[in-house]
């Protein structure tokens, strides 16, 4: 990616498609982690997954960040499925974000 | 895969908000301005505007903090300020609540969040500080003065000179 294009906005749920990929989004200790702001991952995927192929792509992010953050998907909370829940896929165009503990005020 | 690997912080996007009936909730790179909050919920209907004020603070647990900055995924964020707003609107009976808070780099002792509601409660309270506390309105006219009195249920009662003992 080229140094400029950090002035494009952050893709919102209405930004045009990236085929075939789902955005993901990081914010604060998961941004320190992956030292990214956002990032594209092939769709669809499995949201109880979603662990595994950060962990592969940041080994220690379970442990460090995932284990005390929650997710979202296109702005809404979802509980990651344990063993034998219902599992929740990620699809194309989809907008997914890592939410560690806030801290505004 | 396609990369849009995104290292950089992202840039100042100036101000969000959402406006709503009796609700304003907005997020600004910008200082925050207490009385551009308080306009967002001023009713003549309230009687009162209550203002919260959060400041950044230059320790965490007596360690010296230097600098503050606030990040965001603000499209939620103004989704949830949004939905606490309506709560709190609904709870206490508020004609009009406004939450803004700042992000990017706050210096320290500034303002990071600002809230106003507009209270009709604040309106009692109000009553009953012009009943008891000590002081005092005088009203000067062309032709000299008078002291206003609250009592006996009369707001602004003029108080002749010499009826001393009343």
């Amino acid at each position: 990616m080229e140094r400029g294009s950090f002035l494009l906005p952050l893709p919102q749920p209405s930004s045009p498609l990236d085929f075939g990929n789902f955005t993901i989004l990081y914010f604060a200790t998961a941004t320190s982690f992956t030292g990214k702001n956002v990032e594209s991952l092939p769709a669809p995927l499995s949201l109880r997954k979603l662990g595994d192929v950060l962990e592969e792509r940041y080994k220690g992010i379970r442990e460090g960040v995932l284990g005390h953050s929650l997710v979202t998907i296109n702005l809404a909370y979802v509980d990651v499925p344990e063993e034998g829940e219902d599992d929740v896929i990620i699809q194309e165009g989809d907008e997914v974000a890592i939410i560690p503990p806030v801290s505004s005020g | 895969m396609t990369t849009q690997d995104q290292v950089n912080p992202p840039p100042p996007e100036g101000e969000s908000s959402i406006s709503l009936p009796g609700i304003y909730v907005s997020l600004t790179d910008l200082p925050l301005d207490i009385l551009s909050i308080m306009d967002k919920v001023r009713s003549p209907e309230a009687g009162a505007i209550v203002t919260f004020a959060g400041t950044t603070r230059n320790n965490f647990a007596s360690k010296p903090v230097t600098s503050l900055t606030y990040t965001s995924y603000r499209p939620l964020a103004l989704q949830t300020l949004s939905s606490i707003a309506s709560s709190l609107l609904t709870k206490h009976a508020l004609k009009g609540i406004a939450i803004v808070h700042r992000l990017g780099t706050v210096p320290i002792g500034e303002e990071s969040i600002l809230i106003a509601a507009a209270w009709l409660a604040g309106e009692e309270a109000l009553e009953e500080c012009k009943e008891k506390v000590e002081v005092w309105k005088r009203e000067e006219f062309e032709d000299g003065g008078v002291w206003r009195a609250n009592r006996d249920g009369h707001q602004g009662a003029e108080v002749k000179e010499g009826s001393k003992g009343e």
